[in-house]
């Protein structure tokens, strides 16, 4: 269910509840956020969270629970007796050999862990979406990035019958060349895209198309992988440069034909 | 006993770590150096195409020619030549210059001849703010030959300059 | 011998020492020829230098060098450097130092007006005093503005003469301008703080209000210089086509067209209202960590509790500007993105997307310092257990509206994870890292910020307004819709018949209803708490200081954050000095890491803390006991002294 993974949810959920049947205290409220959601960010996702990400959220997590145990004098001391008792108090003798042991094991338990996990490239801040030159050429034409706008995206509203046209060639053209890598559905999926890395981009996400102006597009469509600026290393894309295999029309077509099929508008010159 | 820290050394101990806590932030993203575009090198193992090549970008970049002045082979209006097919107009404009001889006046000397019709405001080419080079100077003759001819330039070519 | 001497004493050793220790070092490591001894002599004696052909090379060298320097042609340097650090970083460290001396100077008279302004009004006097004790703290700020201002004129003028020279081949009409609003900033400024109380409440008012009025046009002068740098021209529809065209102010070799347009750039107007707002904030936090730090240093209750409410205000002030701040920050980037699309994506996608992450971490840190600050006041008043338990659901909101404003665009993945995710972007998460999603996150932090001061501003009241509970629940009710409405858009944004054009305009009536609702719930929560019963005492002071170190820590982030903000800001334009017309050929042209960046911030907020510790320090001083002879002894030594 929207994506999380229920086996771990659920019984997070379960174990709040009983903690609020219970009323328990502070401290193992405390104690229960910072581990629940851990497991959370950790486990309860189907596709699983970055581990950076995962990160980020873990130390604002733990901050948040610093600024509320000393939030006020009360708090606080319900929150550092158990622990003052736990520590003092001769009948948790047991239970606090048994932290002083736990807690250097799970030390070492995560550094084993830390040592044993499988290397891997390290994940790089690649750029998405690098900045586009101010100037495109294609084909001997030059293009101000910051106005161009597709062609026959005005026929949308003028002449219903010319955009159809150019959308059907659009259409023809993705299916001849595009969809191999970014797929039937656009989704990034094509049959050859589980080879690539980095990996095809996916037109369904609302954060590619809406977010790019179609001149930007154009630009990616028209000069392709080689024509990448240094932030879109370290690894190559593998999209080719189509200018040399199809006419500024057909590319202009294809690029009408993307936004059309996922329903987007390109996003607006000069908007806010 | 208890222990307690001078007000002065707390604060000082907070100002450093808030300070170390927001730098290591700093550290841990994606580190990337940008480095802006290395300037147009010509070397001296060129081609005549590879100077063409050149040449366009020079026109475009720092020449300053097609920005500001020239079209080419548009209707546009424009208040110096069309340089549409220049190469193959370039062997007659004068006569007793070969191609290469007019276009390289034409760079170095540009009042030398004036095309009629137009008034004579062009810039030496060699000459600051456009300081093109001698090499880069037979890249723009070369693109300019290409323009309706095919360019015969290289780097040994003599401009007569 | 007193200590005293002992100290100089040793003090006084140890520079001979060190200075000798030098010297001889000198000595020993040089490898130059030096004579033997016995041919000294023999030259003394003779009076005359043998000429050996080790001589003969000295004269020739020395010959040869001058020779060489007589013929060097003078060359107009276009660039000089400074050793180890280098020019860029020389340059960035005054500009920033300038600016944060800058920005408080600036920012203390708007709010030191503002409360003396009350003061008049209400007739309270404890108002007249705390702006007061504002403004003592500008006089010394406005000499550390004054002299790192020429420090980095100096600086520029040494290692960027030619694009100083540009500038000023742009500017010079504005400088004369500027000098004279100098002039007239040290009058107001002095008048104003030296004649506290030497004028009628009026006259002092006008002082303060000019004060106010030259400070902020300063501040537009020289944030033309550098809007300009960004953006050098204005956007304007020229061929009717109803999309703006970009006029450049100059000309394609840079030459100046028309200085109208290259003062009132397309980026101005944006620059001046996020630093007017920014600065405020930013004051408000230094006032606030100079009443922590007095807080800390105080001796009995009465100072506690005046340097308590200090703090209050100064962190109050800090907050109720910084609220607006990201609307201001959204709108100076709509305007960069629509300035170029190029900058646009380098800011927000491009090599600098990360430093707005870091960026969401500070806000987020300040955000949730300022309400941490609200929540420990609690503890000045009686009977407030009650509101303790609506602690924990704000810091919950707070909590997820910094989750999701730190969630980056696109995460760092390891290769696996990318091929778990099936592409840059997970899933769930993608949706999070959109504009549309940090909108609504921003405008919730904002509304659970406000929610903190209306629960403060309850503790310790019980209104006595007939219809009480309706007013109060009509509040809820109105804080409820805002914050449904805010969320509904921004869960709206993202369905299938919403384009992202208007996904985007959404973020307007978000930020609308936000500001409805707080001007709405105000205008209900004043009368409602007029003469309202007081159930607890408010007891200034009674603070743990575990607050003022929170007071200290949030003028650390606000400065820290205006470091970074001013670097993307000035690096934003990459390898240009002049965006689009002015190219930087030094060897710093190149844009530094983000590490680099923000360890030069670091370094530059460490002195600026040294500084300003300087400050407070010297401020501090006024409140001191006159000196006086420290026993009947050494009176008497003074005594023969003057005699003698």
């Amino acid at each position: 269910m929207y994506g999380l993974n229920l086996v771990v949810v659920l019984p997070l959920v379960a174990v709040a509840g009983v903690l609020v049947w219970r009323r328990a205290n502070t401290l193992t409220w405390l104690l229960f956020s910072l581990i629940g959601l851990w497991a959370f960010f950790k486990f309860g996702f189907i596709v699983p969270i970055p581990q950076s990400v995962a990160t980020i959220y873990l130390g604002i997590t733990g901050l948040a629970l610093v600024c509320y145990a000393s939030s006020s004098r009360e708090r606080l001391a319900e929150t550092v007796q158990p622990i003052v008792r736990l520590i003092v108090e001769p009948r948790y003798r047991l239970a606090l050999a048994g932290l002083l042991i736990a807690l250097p094991a799970l030390a070492a338990y995560n550094v084993y862990a830390d040592l044993t996990a499988p290397l891997e490239a390290p994940g790089f801040g690649r750029e998405i979406h690098p900045p586009p030159p101010t100037e495109l050429t294609v084909h001997d034409e030059t293009l101000d990035m910051a106005t161009a706008d597709n062609p026959y995206l005005h026929y949308h509203e003028d002449d219903p019958e010319a955009y159809e046209q150019h959308l059907e060639n659009g259409r023809r053209i993705y299916y001849e060349n595009c969809f191999w890598c970014h797929g039937d559905g656009m989704g990034g999926d094509g049959m050859f895209a589980h080879g690539l890395n980095p990996v095809p981009s996916n037109f369904n996400d609302v954060g590619t198309l809406p977010i790019l102006q179609s001149s930007y597009v154009h630009w990616r469509i028209a000069k392709g992988a080689p024509g990448l600026p240094a932030g879109g290393t370290p690894w190559d894309s593998a999209m080719p440069a189509w200018e040399k295999f199809l006419t500024t029309e057909e590319m202009w077509d294809v690029n009408l034909f993307i936004y059309d099929f996922n329903g987007y508008q390109p996003r607006a010159l000069g908007q806010h | 006993m208890k222990l307690s820290v001078p007000m002065p050394v707390k604060m000082v101990l907070l100002v450093l770590g808030t300070t170390a806590f927001y730098m290591y932030l700093g550290q841990i993203v994606p580190q990337k150096e940008e480095h802006p575009p290395p300037p147009v090198l010509i070397s001296d193992d060129m081609t005549t195409e590879d100077l063409v090549e050149i040449g366009r970008e020079l026109a475009e970049g720092k020449g300053q020619c097609l920005a500001a002045c020239h079209n080419i082979g548009s209707s546009g209006p424009s208040r110096y030549p069309d340089l549409g097919g220049i190469g193959e107009r370039a062997a007659t404009t004068i006569e007793g210059l070969s191609d290469i001889e007019y276009l390289a006046q034409s760079l170095y000397e540009p009042s030398a001849y004036v095309v009629p019709g137009y008034e004579d405001g062009m810039q030496p080419m060699n000459e600051p703010p456009i300081s093109l080079s001698d090499d880069e100077i037979r890249a723009v003759v070369a693109w300019l030959q290409s323009l309706g001819s095919t360019p015969t330039v290289t780097l040994e070519t003599e401009l007569g300059y | 011998m007193s200590r005293n001497k002992i100290l100089f004493g040793i003090g006084v050793l140890a520079f001979v020492s060190v200075i000798v220790t030098v010297r001889l070092g000198g000595f020993l490591v040089d490898n130059e020829y030096r004579q033997p001894e016995r041919q000294v002599a023999v030259e003394e004696a003779t009076g005359e230098a043998e000429a050996t052909p080790r001589q003969q090379g000295i004269a020739d060298e020395q010959a040869a060098d001058e020779a060489e320097a007589r013929a060097r042609p003078y060359v107009e340097a276009e660039y000089r450097a400074v050793p180890f650090v280098g020019s860029r970083v020389t340059v960035w460290v005054l500009a920033q130092l300038h600016l944060l001396f800058a920005a408080f100077v600036l920012a203390v008279p708007i709010f030191a007006f503002i409360i003396e302004f009350i003061g008049y009004v209400t007739g309270e006097k404890r108002y007249d005093r705390l702006a007061y004790e504002f403004t003592k703290l500008l006089s010394v700020s406005f000499s550390m503005t004054a002299t790192f201002g020429a420090f980095l004129t100096f600086a520029l003028i040494i290692l960027y003469p030619k694009f100083t020279n540009y500038l000023m081949h742009i500017f010079s009409p504005t400088f004369l301008p500027y000098v004279l609003l100098f002039f007239l900033e040290a009058l107001f400024l002095y008048s104003y703080y030296y004649g506290w109380g030497k004028f009628g409440p009026k006259m002092h008012l006008f002082l303060g209000f000019m004060l106010n009025v030259v400070g902020t046009a300063i501040m537009f002068i020289a944030n033309a210089w550098l809007t300009f740098m960004m953006s050098p021209g204005k956007r304007e529809d020229v061929d009717g086509d109803g999309i703006p065209d970009f006029v450049s102010a100059v000309s394609e070799s840079g030459a100046l067209l028309s200085l109208r347009d290259a003062f009132f750039n397309f980026t101005w107007m944006p620059i001046n209202i996020h630093r007017i707002i920014a600065n405020v904030a930013f004051g408000g936090s230094i006032a606030a960590a100079y009443a922590a730090f007095r807080y800390l240093q105080a001796r009995n209750d009465e100072d506690r509790a005046h340097f308590d409410w200090m703090g209050y205000v100064g962190n109050f002030v800090a907050i109720i500007a910084f609220l607006p701040l990201p609307f201001a920050g959204y709108y100076l980037a709509a305007e960069i993105y629509a300035f170029s699309q190029t900058l646009g994506v380098q800011m927000m996608g491009g090599t600098f997307s990360w430093l707005f992450v870091l960026q969401a971490a500070l806000i987020g840190n300040l955000f949730l310092g300022a309400n941490y600050y609200l929540w420990l006041g609690m503890g000045r008043i009686e009977g407030t257990a009650h509101f303790h338990r609506f602690i924990k659901w704000l810091l919950i909101a707070i909590a997820l509206c910094f989750a999701v404003w730190a969630t980056p665009r696109y995460a760092i993945a390891s290769v696996s994870e990318i091929a778990a995710m099936g592409g840059s972007s997970h899933p769930q998460l993608s949706y999070l890292g959109q504009m549309s999603a940090k909108n609504t996150a921003v405008n919730i932090l904002i509304l659970s910020t406000y929610m903190s001061f209306l629960l403060y501003r309850r503790t310790g009241k019980t209104s006595i307004h007939p219809q009480r509970q309706l007013l109060a629940r009509t509040q809820v009710i109105i804080f409820a819709a805002a914050a449904a409405l805010v969320i509904f858009f921004g869960v709206f944004g993202y369905h299938q018949s919403v384009d992202a054009a208007t996904r985007i305009r959404f973020a307007i009536p978000q930020v609308y209803s936000v500001l409805a609702a707080m001007v709405a719930i105000t205008v209900i929560d004043l009368p409602l708490y007029r003469n309202a019963r007081q159930t607890g005492e408010t007891q200034w002071g009674r603070m743990p200081a575990v607050s003022q170190y929170a007071l200290i820590f949030i003028a650390l982030s606000f400065t820290w954050l205006m470091g970074l903000m001013g670097y993307v800001r000035s690096g934003l334009r990459q390898e240009w000095h002049v965006y689009g017309v002015v190219l930087d050929t030094s060897p710093d042209a190149y844009t530094p890491t983000l590490g680099f960046a923000t360890q030069i911030v670091s370094v530059t907020v460490l002195i600026f803390f040294g500084l300003i510790g300087v400050v407070f320090w010297l401020s501090s001083l006024s409140g001191k006991k006159a000196w006086e002879p420290k026993s009947a002894v050494e009176a008497d030594r003074l005594g023969e002294g003057h005699a003698a």
